[in-house]
């Protein structure tokens, strides 16, 4: 109850904090790429030796960083054991029912699992070490070159980081209603399925009232203060790369160009 | 329901940069049935001192007595407590969500194991107490009334559980001078009845016309406690720390420095119009 919730950015001054937002994007774009080709078993002990590296250089609490994996035991678990009995049917040992569980499926269940893992938890490091408007000022910087071909790249670049405003405050309000709706008796914490099936409806309703009224609210607000979405709005200069940020780059183009190669 | 918290204290988030410490120390006992109103600056601790009352934070140290009981004990009934203490929290209003008044005001009797006619006359009670024609209502959507009227259905939701402690969060904020009234009048009644009421409120005139005691927090530590008119009399105290002043209280000290002899414990409406009334008669 009295944790902060996974993702949310926490100040420092580690090599990684201070790198540029855009370049970090960039990092994880190609890291993303090469994880997910990475085939060999002992390519993913390399990654988590990776992980713990850059982890270690951001100064980010291990538990901090992951725990955007934590608590998904389960999907995992799910991920695993849909791999193990769909994944090759042909070479399974037993047949039961439409279940056929491989070897060849266990692999893949288990490098899946791999890899969203390490999605999950690169993901988290990026939006731990970079306050969130940075991060959509990243965005808006590298989908800008789209709108040469008619992309409205800044409008996408405000929606995105309206978004991303709003999710403290979504997620306060949320905790507030989960409170209210306990005061009077509902029940989110029981160990019952179902009971917390049920639960989910007193939390959604009022939730989702509540941000449909703010967007309201703040869409008019916008207004009039004179925000209109047809009209070129003054553009935010980006200082160019650094050497640091140019090194990250290519360290990371690096990794995937290998991992690609060698799968 | 009386409630003892001994040195509670409460950290969010600890560990991180965002660690604050919400509430030190904190040591006080309310009787049961009284009116206690807590006042303070945003941010000295009135939330956090709520939730943790209420079971909805563990403190990080301390204990929270509720008739003697540590809430947070290991043979501790949570689900009694959820019944026997009724939470009105800041603009209560959003936590309705169901398809019917009835079924909204009910939504907390579910665990409760009460029979149907027990949970019917609890729901038709509350709405009534709050103002409402129970038959008028009870099959509308409670999405579709006005603001003052969604807050006493809200406030409805909670006393359907027939509360022993009922807290209130900012209760009056954004209500209508009629609104407003109509609870406070209610809030007296309830607690002539024996319900012991926890009120924050910046509003300093409304305590110290209802509550019986005050409670002033500064960061998170207990600033003032007693009677209103011996609170307030500690006028220069309370306007250096930012709490609101008592508009009477500031009344009665302006008639002072002009030489009249008002008490220093002037505090309510009543009370200083009976010491005018008099100074104008001799």
């Amino acid at each position: 109850m009295n944790r902060l919730p996974a993702g949310l950015y926490q100040p420092g001054d580690s090599v990684v904090h201070r790198l540029d937002a855009a370049a970090k994007l960039l990092c994880l774009l190609l890291l993303l790429a090469a994880v997910v080709n990475t085939a060999a078993p002992a390519g993913y002990g390399v990654w988590v030796l990776l992980l713990a590296l850059l982890i270690r250089l951001a100064r980010i609490p291990p538990r901090t960083a992951l725990a955007s994996a934590a608590g998904l035991g389960w999907f995992f678990l799910l991920i695993l054991l849909m791999n193990l009995c769909f994944y090759a049917p042909e070479q399974a040992w037993v047949s039961v029912w439409i279940f056929r569980p491989s070897s060849a499926g266990l692999l893949q269940g288990l490098r899946v699992a791999a890899r969203v893992f390490l999605l999950l938890v690169m993901s988290n490091v990026l939006m731990v070490s970079t306050p969130p408007l940075a991060l959509t000022g990243a965005f808006e910087r590298l989908l800008s070159p789209l709108r040469f071909i008619g992309v409205p790249t800044e409008l996408a670049a405000m929606i995105l980081s309206v978004a991303i405003q709003f999710i403290p405050t979504l997620l306060e309000e949320t905790d507030g209603i989960r409170k209210a709706q306990t005061a009077r008796g509902a029940r989110f914490d029981s160990p019952n399925l179902w009971e917390k099936g049920k639960a989910v409806l007193p939390l959604l309703a009022p939730v989702f009232v509540a941000a449909f009224q703010r967007a309201d609210e703040l869409s008019l607000a916008m207004e009039a203060r004179g925000y209109r979405a047809d009209i070129r709005r003054g553009r935010k200069k980006y200082p160019p790369f650094r050497a640091c940020d140019w090194l990250a780059l290519s360290l990371c183009a690096a990794a995937a160009v290998i991992f690609i190669i060698i799968r | 329901m009386s409630v003892e918290l001994r040195n509670v204290s409460c950290v969010y988030a600890p560990g991180t940069p965002y660690e604050t410490r919400a509430v030190t120390e904190l040591s006080l006992t309310i009787r049961d049935g009284e009116f206690a109103g807590v006042m303070g600056k945003t941010g000295c601790g009135k939330s956090t001192m709520i939730q943790l009352i209420a079971g909805l934070m563990r403190p990080s140290g301390g204990q929270i007595l509720l008739d003697g009981q540590d809430i947070n004990g290991k043979n501790f009934d949570r689900d009694g407590l959820r019944r026997r203490v009724g939470v009105v929290f800041q603009f209560p209003e959003i936590q309705l969500f169901e398809t019917t008044v009835k079924r909204d005001v009910a939504f907390g009797l579910r665990h409760f194991g009460w029979t149907e006619e027990e949970k019917e006359s609890s729901v038709r009670e509350a709405l009534e107490r709050m103002g409402f024609s129970y038959e008028a209502v009870k099959d509308k959507s409670p999405l579709g009334f006005s603001g003052g009227e969604k807050r006493r259905l809200a406030v409805a939701g909670v006393l359907a559980a027939r509360p022993e402690l009922l807290i209130l969060d900012e209760p009056l904020a954004g209500l209508d001078p009629l609104g407003r009234e109509a609870l406070l009048t209610l809030l007296g009644e309830l607690n002539r009845d024996g319900t012991t009421i926890l009120m924050v409120s910046h509003d300093a005139d409304t305590l110290a016309e209802y509550a019986d005691r005050i409670i002033l927090l500064k960061d998170g530590r207990l600033f003032r406690d007693g009677p209103a008119a011996e609170v307030f009399a500690d006028y220069d105290a309370l306007k250096d720390n930012g709490i609101g002043v008592c508009r009477v209280r500031e009344a009665a000290e302006a008639l002072r420095r002009r030489g009249w002899e008002i008490p220093a414990g002037t505090v309510r409406y009543g009370q200083l119009l009976d010491e005018i009334a008099g100074r104008w008669r001799q």
